[in-house]
């Protein structure tokens, strides 16, 4: 298997992730996926943003990589799609980056339904800036610009990227590999717009700022708050609670929901 | 080189088109086949017309969310090997700086077609403004090169964006066809010539997508070439590498996107002359006041008055050892201008030449009687 | 120096000022003229002043816009009163609409009232295309632009449905100019 998704990776470049990163993790899934479907990397196009989940194909993956502006990965890579279809195109961008500044592009492309994978990479923090609160952040969670807890309601990213139209979209955690591997296959696969948020927790960021001193403390506190879809389904709000609901929202437009 | 002649894409003729649908034309003609937009007053006609006639020659048009995404999906096309374009107005202008500027750092060719209208902010969007010249070339961060092109009439509009595309794909640089409100909307008889001459950008397989070259001008692949491109608005080495502490690579990389213009500006810049050559007191002027000031500068003339004029074609780069020369055999320079003086302070820089700049920003043109009015006194 | 034409549209948007312009501007194009027009209006679409400018010449032109007009054409009374002021007194030309411009007594200008709309609304039953029938007039009475190259402007300029209708507005305006002369 590491095999495979050796031959993707760009020779020669260190990875600037931090030891424990669960980016350095989704590295090698979005390149299994890709290993799986048996893709020349060639006629992949990747785009990214700014931020460290936009440093996952730029400079990791050996293929054409657009690394563009904060929030406008999704922008640019329309134009380029458009332009030249043959591109299997895919966005790996965070939440910060495709939810807050680039958050008027996503509903956009997904009301389109242009023919786009997107990952969006979901630590709940701006990671490389310092760890400050974003649009994907829960409630009472400590960040270095939300003291005292976020009072602020996160985004359902999946909801409102389902109700914008979008033709696929899923969650899963990179701590759930194999549905996830399968998830970014069928996004790849899918014509249309794909959306594929990844829970990946930033330890250094999020986790230290809630006590959570290391990466598997991190990991495994995310471990813990995933749950499938039909796990979730007839429990009620309270046995919910912060729990985070993973698998498949959309899949084809009609189911929509 | 990469120039080839080509038949141009409307029949040869006489037409009788607005500045906006020259634009739009001479994009076409110049082999523009994407373009990205968002509607603004008073440049919505050329996004109109492109929507149209991009059927007609098979080009990708799409409407975005804003001027930022318009600009956005311009760069991403261009890499994916268009030439491609989006037009707008100060406001969307505005919006599309962080764009230009990454176009700019990426060497991605692309020509925007900046309509003026008076500013500042919303202003007024039907009237005629010139208050954009700084922020073409200032308007985002950093040092950057673009080059900057203004036309005064509706031909040049054709003309000048067929230009805008060959600098463009020449010099791999953001290039932006500074306009007026006043050319836009403007309706002239527009000459077509059956061939048209214009420049694809370099190919090479393997080399440095961002080494430089004699020139300073790298060549530039396309995705999906299977060059495996890394494209970043970061700061890169020559394979565009990201390298974001490195000075020696941060001092290479601008130094070479300075001077693969600087270097070059004897090709890229154009001026006419009006019997300037043994004026005392001498015009400078750009775009739609260019004509006014030449009608004033014809009528002062019959009266055996020594008025000349210089019409900037290219405004950025600068026309400095123009200007260094202009200055330095007239009396006085009279710059009238659509804005507080912008390209009259420029001309400052590179003359000691007495500068009287003339300003009006009230969203009218500048007319031939009050440029006739200024010469008399300066006479 | 070659001749040099200078000619003012005006009226009240909605009524076809704009499109008058560019027909004209056209036809001036077909007889193998150099041509500039450009117009203005307020930002509502229709009701407010409006005004199209047209000049057609033997040579390229310097400055596109009007300083002087040789011709007004005037389809409202507040365009008309306006706009009369800009008018020298050299046997310059106006043509108006009779039903909508009562004029000013002017020494040194040539005044010409036609039924332009009321001919449109009767015979053509559609008072849109008044404007296309004073250029028929204005054609016939000033000689600016040949007939064929004003027919053939209209042609390129209006939708294919209305294409019919339009020929037909300039043709009586022809008539009409040809019957005052």
């Amino acid at each position: 298997m590491a095999g495979d998704v050796e031959e993707y990776l760009r020779p020669g470049v260190k990875t600037p992730f931090c030891p424990g990163c669960a980016d350095r993790i989704l590295v090698r899934l979005i390149l299994r996926a890709i290993a799986e479907l048996k893709i020349d990397i060639d006629k992949m196009l990747f785009v990214s943003g700014i931020g460290c989940a936009a440093w996952i194909p730029s400079p990791h993956f050996n293929a054409d990589t657009l690394h563009t502006l904060h929030g406008r990965a999704i922008a640019f890579a329309t134009g380029a799609k458009l332009f030249n279809p043959e591109l299997i195109t895919m966005v790996v961008s965070g939440d910060g980056d495709l939810a807050a500044i680039g958050g008027n592009h996503l509903i956009h492309a997904a009301r389109r339904n242009t023919d786009l994978t997107v990952i969006c990479v979901n630590n709940m923090v701006y990671g490389m800036t310092g760890g400050q609160v974003s649009p994907a952040t829960p409630m009472g969670i400590f960040t270095s610009t939300t003291v005292e807890g976020n009072r602020e309601r996160p985004f359902d990213l999946c909801k409102l990227v389902a109700a914008a139209g979008a033709e696929y979209v899923a969650r899963y955690s990179v701590g759930q590999p194999s549905p996830l591997v399968s998830s970014i296959k069928k996004g790849i696969e899918t014509s249309g717009f794909s959306f594929i948020e990844v829970i990946s927790p930033c330890h250094i960021q999020f986790g230290r700022r809630n006590r959570l001193d290391t990466a598997a403390e991190t990991l495994k506190f995310f471990a813990g708050k995933c749950l499938m879809k039909d796990e979730a389904e007839g429990l009620s709000p309270e046995e919910l609670g912060d729990k985070i609901i993973t698998g498949e929202f959309s899949n084809g437009r009609d189911q929509a929901d | 080189m990469a120039w080839k002649e080509v038949r141009s894409a409307l029949p040869p003729g006489n037409y009788y088109y607005s500045g906006n649908e020259a634009a739009a034309e001479g994009a076409i003609a110049a082999g523009c086949r994407y373009y990205g937009g968002y509607p603004i007053t008073p440049s919505s006609e050329i996004m109109e017309w492109i929507a149209v006639r991009f059927r007609e020659v098979g080009g990708v048009f799409i409407q975005m969310e804003d001027e930022i995404a318009s600009l956005s999906s311009v760069i991403g096309a261009s890499w994916a090997g268009a030439k491609a374009m989006t037009a707008t107005s100060g406001p969307g202008f505005s919006l599309m700086q962080e764009g230009i500027g990454y176009a700019a750092m990426t060497e991605t060719p692309i020509v925007i077609v900046d309509i003026q209208r008076a500013g500042p902010a919303t202003g007024q969007a039907t009237r005629v403004g010139g208050g954009d010249i700084m922020q073409a070339k200032w308007g985002s961060q950093g040092d950057y090169p673009v080059i900057a092109i203004s036309p005064w009439s509706v031909q040049e509009m054709y003309d000048q964006t067929i230009n805008a595309f060959n600098l463009a794909e020449r010099y791999r640089v953001p290039v932006i066809l500074l306009a007026e409100q006043a050319v836009g909307h403007l309706r002239e008889r527009m000459d077509v010539r059956e061939k048209i001459a214009i420049f694809n950008r370099r190919k090479e397989k393997g080399a440095a997508p961002f080494g430089g070259g004699d020139d300073g001008v790298p060549p530039m692949p396309a995705f999906g070439e299977g060059e495996k491109l890394l494209v970043t608005g970061s700061s890169h080495d020559d394979y565009g590498l990201r390298k974001v502490a490195d000075p020696l690579v941060q001092a290479r990389l601008t130094a070479r996107l300075h001077n693969k213009i600087v270097n070059n500006r004897e090709e890229i810049i154009e001026y006419e002359d009006y019997y300037a050559e043994d004026a005392d007191v001498i015009v400078i002027a750009y775009g739609f006041t260019a004509r006014s000031s030449l009608f004033a500068v014809e009528r002062l003339r019959r009266e055996g008055k020594k008025v000349g004029m210089i019409k900037l074609k290219t405004i950025w780069p600068f026309a400095d050892t123009l200007t260094r020369d202009v200055g330095s055999r007239a009396k006085k320079i009279f710059v009238p201008e659509m804005n507080r003086g912008q390209i009259a302070g420029e001309i400052m820089k590179y003359t000691c030449c007495d500068i009287i700049p003339y300003n009006q920003t009230d969203g009218e043109i500048i007319h031939p009687t009050t440029i006739m009015g200024e010469l008399r006194r300066l006479l | 120096m070659g001749e040099i034409k200078q000619i003012r549209l005006c009226g009240l948007g909605g009524q076809g000022i704009v499109l008058g312009g560019t027909i004209l501007g056209h036809a001036g194009i077909n007889d193998g003229k150099w041509v500039a027009g450009s117009s203005s209006y307020g930002a509502e679409a229709r009701g407010s002043a409006c005004r199209s400018e047209v000049i057609i010449s033997d040579e390229p032109i310097i400055f596109p816009h009007v300083t002087r007009p040789d011709i007004l054409i005037a389809m409202s009374q507040e365009a008309y009163d306006k706009y009369i002021k800009d008018m020298g007194r050299d046997e310059e030309t106006v043509i108006y609409d009779e039903q909508m411009v009562c004029t000013k007594e002017i020494s040194g200008l040539r005044q010409l009232g036609f039924p332009a709309g009321n001919v449109a609304t009767k015979e053509l039953e559609n008072k849109l295309v008044a404007n296309v029938v004073i250029l028929g007039i204005v054609a016939e009475v000033t000689r600016i632009v040949s007939q064929d190259a004003l027919l053939s402007a209209i042609e390129k300029n209006v939708p294919e449905r209305f294409k019919a209708l339009n020929l037909r507005a300039a043709e009586l305006g022809l008539a009409l100019g040809r019957a005052k002369k």
